[in-house]
């Protein structure tokens, strides 16, 4: 119970100005443009494919990812992936038309 | 989050994207199937079929490149694909047209999928900027279809005669 709202709240993606994203994890903020957001969800859609999932489970069993201009490194196991791919998929949704 | 802003960083959906960044590895395939098909009638001096695929060669790298730059005029990003598993190894002229027109069906097939899905989330960019590829596509059917009745027309006929009564373009 204690790791899965540890989970919940150790990655989210924040808005911070207009064109500069936040992604929150748990030992740093890193500061994203929006072409670096577009290469992190390239990045992690690649990584949990049914295929890709599986053979890191029947590997290494986590993933080093370098983000935001291969400025910084984060370590994910199998569940903060999946978190991160929620929140990611989560950021874009809902992409509407701005009302003018 | 506020999910205008997205709108507001890129004008094609994100969804969309990803299939048009398959798209590209489509034409970019397709591109490096007709380089080796041109190889293959360039050195059985095949003259029209290997002007034919040469140019056919190039224009699927231009459609590549027309999507490639597409994405990012319009904020996403464009992924240079791998290309592999090239078939270098063919059996005959007719085989190769045959195979020609299989893959531009499948090119065609994808394209509308890609203009469906623009349809279904209201991506009105993409699906005016598709609608060239749709004219395009069934042009390139069209020639291909007409190349394989000319080999019927003509079947019995020396190879090199064919050819010579075959587009260059």
């Amino acid at each position: 119970m204690n790791l899965e709202t540890n989970i919940q709240n150790s990655y989210q993606i924040r808005q911070s100005t207009f064109c500069k994203y936040v992604l929150v994890t748990p030992n740093k903020e890193i500061q994203l443009t929006f072409p670096q957001m577009l290469e992190l969800r390239r990045k992690i859609n690649g990584l949990t494919t049914i295929n890709t999932l599986n053979k890191i489970i029947n590997n290494e069993n986590f993933v080093l990812l370098f983000v935001a201009d291969k400025q910084h490194l984060i370590f994910l196991e199998i569940p903060q992936l999946l978190k991160l791919k929620e929140e990611i998929a989560l950021f874009f949704l809902d992409f509407k038309p701005v009302l003018v | 989050m506020n999910t205008t802003a997205i709108r507001k960083q890129m004008s094609i959906h994100p969804d969309v994207m990803d299939l048009l960044n398959n798209q590209i590895g489509m034409e970019m395939k397709a591109s490096a199937s007709y380089l080796a098909m041109a190889s293959w009638c360039d050195q059985r001096e095949l003259l029209n079929s290997k002007a034919f695929f040469y140019k056919q060669a190039e224009e699927e790298r231009e459609h590549a490149m027309k999507i490639f730059t597409f994405i990012n005029d319009n904020g996403g990003a464009a992924i240079s694909p791998n290309v592999t598993n090239v078939n270098n190894d063919f059996e005959s002229l007719r085989g190769i047209y045959e195979t020609g027109l299989e893959q531009e069906i499948a090119v065609t097939e994808s394209i509308f999928k890609i203009f469906k899905s623009a349809r279904k989330e209201g991506d009105l960019i993409t699906e005016v900027f598709l609608q060239w590829f749709i004219s395009e596509q069934s042009e390139e059917e069209d020639t291909f279809r007409s190349i394989i009745d000319v080999f019927d027309l003509m079947e019995g006929m020396p190879l090199k005669m064919i050819d010579e009564r075959l587009p260059k373009e």
